[in-house]
């Protein structure tokens, strides 16, 4: 849910405060020019060890309403707990290959489950081992600066450092390919256009 | 060829009409049947595609359910999320072995097959059919495909982690069990044929079938290469055509599959054929029955018609005493009922027309075939049985006077009385006919011969000698009797008739009542039977003559008239007597010619006698025949006239029966003759039955008394006192009474004494030649006065 989503956003914005930086902001689109929601961007930056560390016990929470995972694309800093709280009235089993971490975790209703360290960075695809359909997306990434885009297709990355960073686009329910290309972050607020082709 | 009997002709009728139907029957059938059997194969052939199509589903569905269930095992998932080949390809052969799939393979994201249980070792390579590899597990489809040179129903299905990770492709192998399990469902053969393009010599590879191996590879040998769509076909196996149909089942690959699902003809036609058979046996039977119901039918038919024909043949023999015993209701039984009546009819016909033939309708008695029928059969038996006949012939008496004078119908009553008296008087075993007219025969059969043949005779006679009552008047009938006997006197029919015939008319003659046949009286009656024959020339030989007898006045002696009486002076026999041929005369009716003959001959010399100074009254005897000659009067006059003699010298003589028998005409007559002038006079007076009121009426002038009175009444009170009484009955009407046959001098003195007027008798004179009597005319100087004894014996 947005609300949630707007949560982890403040948090990351009020972590990036202590460091003098501007907002970054993508546009995202996919071949055809329609803006892509739910598509999600990070920098890393190309110089050294500038890039704070997240915070012990950060925590994210990705819900289960109505057969759903609430927000189906999630984007977290290594070292996030992620919480899975289960609004429906049944039953679900979560579970995930990903390399980037493995587990699964049964969630009853209207009991909270012990929240999940997603310590190593990479794409960690959720599912239900009872619901086939259910599927979440969720990117650990190394770096504090990371965003998601709103149904306007744009992401911003707050407090961005003024430098040189790596820049990485996915949209993985469009399934389209991700993209990585170098930017160069002012103090001032900067603006940029990705554009996420069909790839494998 | 032509067919006489009915009974063969319906039965040949009936089998030849009954074989068409079964033949056309059987052809129709056998026609329907051949379609039916394709039809059904056809039929048979569309369930079977469609029953093998949905099997072919079911597996698939099956296949795509089990790559489902495995696909969403969360153990699979993870073996192969954790890369952990051993479990992968252990899950995989347990998942296989669970619901029985020939094989499993798990092929990753790359489409490289990571696991296979038919290639255990595993190579590193490529999916063969990445055209199943969908990513949508809902697009999962199932597939005939060739792996290993065996052929598969695969199913891929994607194994989701969430998101796809690999697929697992199922298969079941298209084996000759699947082949079998089809056919069982199907009940078509069922093969399932790879086609190699790349080995065009032999395209066809066989995979699985139900055939033996010669028939596929015959199988094999027929498919056509290159088929698209599903074929029809018909191919030969083993002798034994097949329809088939090609059901092309999957063209992902170069190799293509074809199922064929075929049936033999045969197996299918074995139904129909069992049922031709059974309908050739059907008709064999029901040719056979119908023979043996149309001989029935037939024999029903024509053994009425064979009893029909007997019957009208025993008709048409004259047996009419056996009906025709058919008991039925139908049109036979209707023709056996119209048969028997027609018997019946005929029967009586025939009793009729032998009635009318053998009988007297009149009197019912046997007619005169009848008779000579019986005669001669009794002859037959007489001669066998060595006993004796007797044929009695009867006339009767006076009957034609009955008959004439007051009808046929008193006629016939008397002819019914007699024949009734007759039947009652002979023994019941006498045979009693009617021969025609008043004659009657009587034919009695003697044991012995012992008999008084006469006896019989008698009684009738006495049996007829009462008289016959007509109306309450008696009618006195008389009969006269001819007796012959067999053997004796003849030995055939015709002969004994002819013999009592000729006693009867010698019994009549002699007024006897009857007689038994003598010889002589056949050379008598034949002697009359000839001299009537030389009668008729008699007239034109002039051998007729005749000779007068004079009438002597009792009161002046003179003599004034004669009688004149016909003689024949017949060349060889001499002088024969009237008696001899007048009757035959009157019977034959020659007796006119005669009469004319005499009334001219008399006139004629009445006229002589008169010129030469000779005045003498002529009588003529006319019968009664002549009497109904209503031209007698006007020949009479002719003759008068050209002789030149005056009516009143001619006096006509009749007998009373003359006048009885047509009294009307004689009436007319007898006064015309009168009118001239002619006298008449009544002869033979006294021997008939007319009553005296018949003579008053009669223009007579003169009575005769009959020579029966005379020649005895010397002797006989009674006759004397019938003549004296009849005299003067005689002058009492104002007549002329002579008396006739006066032979002695005592008759005439008697005969004087009493009064009568003329006297007639050999005592004068008997008939006299023209010549002679003029000779004793002038010798007695034309008197004859009442001579003594002496003088009338002299005169004699």
């Amino acid at each position: 849910m947005r609300t949630t989503g707007g949560h982890v956003a403040t948090l990351l914005t009020m972590l990036g405060a202590t460091a003098a930086a501007g907002d970054f902001t993508v546009e995202l689109r996919d071949a055809a020019g329609k803006p892509l929601a739910n598509a999600v961007v990070y920098v890393t930056a190309k110089t050294a060890a500038s890039a704070p560390a997240a915070p012990p016990h950060a925590r994210a929470s990705i819900d289960q309403i109505d057969k759903e995972f609430v927000p189906r694309v999630s984007i977290v800093q290594a070292g996030t707990e992620i919480q899975f709280p289960n609004s429906d009235n049944i039953r679900h089993s979560i579970y995930s290959f990903s390399p980037a971490k493995t587990f699964t975790t049964k969630l009853y209703s209207g009991r909270e489950a012990a929240p999940v360290l997603f310590d190593r960075s990479g794409l960690v695809v959720l599912g239900c081992n009872i619901h086939d359909q259910m599927v979440a997306w969720l990117y650990v990434v190394d770096t504090p600066w990371f965003a998601k885009s709103g149904a306007d297709g744009t992401a911003t990355i707050r407090a961005l450092p003024p430098g040189d960073y790596r820049l990485t686009a996915d949209s993985p329910e469009d399934q389209l390919a991700a993209t990585e290309s170098d930017v160069k972050i002012d103090a001032a607020p900067s603006r940029q256009l990705v554009t996420l082709k069909a790839g494998a | 060829m032509r067919i006489e009997r009915l009974q063969t002709r319906i039965i040949v009728f009936f089998v030849v009409l009954l074989a068409l139907v079964q033949v056309a029957a059987f052809w129709f059938v056998n026609a329907a049947n051949s379609k039916n059997a394709h039809a059904k194969i056809e039929e048979e052939l569309n369930v079977g595609q469609r029953v093998f199509a949905r099997l072919l589903d079911q597996n698939a569905d099956k296949l795509k359910l089990s790559a489902r269930v495995l696909a969403a095992d969360f153990a699979f998932r993870e073996a192969i999320a954790t890369h952990d080949t051993g479990t992968i390809a252990s899950v995989l052969s347990n998942h296989g072995a669970r619901i029985g799939a020939d094989a499993m393979v798990f092929v990753d994201l790359q489409g490289n097959v990571v696991s296979d249980t038919l290639r255990p070792g595993g190579t590193s390579r490529k999916f063969e059919y990445p055209a199943l590899l969908k990513a949508n597990k809902n697009d999962a489809t199932a597939s005939m495909e060739v792996l290993d040179g065996r052929g598969f129903q695969l199913v891929a299905v994607p194994v989701l982690a969430p998101l796809p990770i690999g697929w697992v492709v199922m298969g079941f192998a298209v084996d000759d069990s699947l082949a079998r399990d089809l056919r069982t469902l199907t009940e078509l053969e069922v093969s399932f044929a790879m086609e190699a393009p790349q080995r065009p010599a032999f395209p066809w590879h066989m995979l699985a079938s139900t055939l033996a191996l010669p028939e596929q590879k015959a199988l094999l040998a027929g498919l056509p290469a290159g088929a698209d769509d599903t074929q029809r076909l018909v191919i030969n196996l083993s002798g034994v055509d097949h329809q088939a149909l090609m059901i092309p089942l999957d063209d992902n690959s170069n190799a293509r599959i074809v199922a064929v699902l075929h049936r033999s003809l045969d197996s299918a036609l074995a139904a129909f054929e069992r049922l031709r058979n059974t309908l050739f046996v059907l008709a064999v039977l029901s040719i056979a029955l119908s023979i043996v119901g149309s001989v029935a039918v037939a024999r029903n038919i024509t053994r009425p018609l064979e009893t029909l024909a007997s019957a009208a043949s025993r008709i048409e023999q004259g047996d009419y005493v056996e009906p025709v015993r058919i008991e039925r209701s139908d049109e036979i039984g209707v023709l056996a009922s119209s048969l028997n009546h027609m018997r019946g009819g005929i029967a009586d016909r025939e009793k009729r027309i032998l009635k009318l033939a053998y009988e007297d309708p009149l009197t019912d008695l046997a007619n005169r075939s009848r008779f000579a029928n019986s005669l001669e059969q009794a002859i037959e038996e007489a001669r066998a049985g060595g006993f004796s006949l007797t044929v009695l012939v009867m006339d009767l008496d006076r009957f034609k006077y009955v008959n004439d004078s007051l009808g046929h119908g008193v006629g016939d009553h008397v002819l019914r009385e007699v024949s009734a008296r007759l039947l009652a008087t002979v023994q019941s075993a006498a045979c009693v006919a009617r021969l025609g007219g008043d004659e009657f025969a009587i034919l009695v059969r003697h044991a012995t011969g012992g008999e008084d043949i006469t006896a019989n005779a008698r009684r009738i006679i006495d049996a007829l000698e009462a008289p016959i009552l007509f109306e309450g008047q008696p009618l006195d009938v008389g009969a006269s009797i001819g007796i012959a006997k067999f053997p004796e006197h003849g030995g055939d029919a015709q002969t004994l008739v002819r013999c009592a015939d000729i006693a009867m008319y010698a019994a009549k003659r002699n007024k006897t009542g009857y007689a038994v046949y003598e010889a002589h009286y056949d050379t008598s009656q034949q002697e009359h039977l000839s001299l009537l024959s030389e009668l008729r020339r008699a007239v034109e030989r002039n051998e007729l003559r005749l000779y007068y007898q004079p009438k002597v006045s009792l009161h002046s002696s003179n003599v004034s008239a004669v009688e004149a009486l016909i003689r024949w002076e017949h060349p060889t026999r001499g002088l024969v007597s009237p008696a001899l041929f007048i009757p035959f005369a009157e019977q034959t009716g020659y007796i006119k010619l005669l009469t004319r003959w005499v009334l001219r001959e008399a006139v004629r010399q009445c006229g002589e006698w008169l010129r030469e100074g000779m005045r003498l009254t002529v009588s003529v005897n006319i019968s009664a025949r002549d009497l109904m000659n209503r031209d007698l009067p006007d020949q009479v006059a002719a003759l008068l006239h050209e002789h030149g003699v005056t009516p009143s010298l001619l006096c006509i003589e009749i007998t009373e029966s003359g006048f009885m028998e047509d009294p009307a005409n004689a009436q007319k007559v007898l006064d015309r003759l009168a009118e001239l002038g002619v006298k008449l006079s009544i002869d033979d007076y006294g021997t008939g039955y007319s009553s005296l009121s018949y003579v008053m009426r009669l223009p007579v002038q003169e009575l005769k008394i009959d020579r029966s009175f005379i020649s005895h009444m010397a002797t006989d009170p009674e006759l004397s006192t019938i003549v004296r009484s009849t005299i003067d009955l005689g002058h009492n009407l104002g007549l002329k009474v002579v008396a006739e046959g006066v032979e002695d001098l005592a008759a005439l003195k008697m005969l004087r004494s009493l009064g009568c007027d003329d006297a007639q008798g050999f005592f004068m004179s008997k008939p006299l030649a023209p010549r002679a009597l003029i000779a004793w005319m002038r010798a007695n100087d034309n008197t004859f006065d009442c001579p003594n004894t002496a003088t009338v014996q002299k005169l004699r």
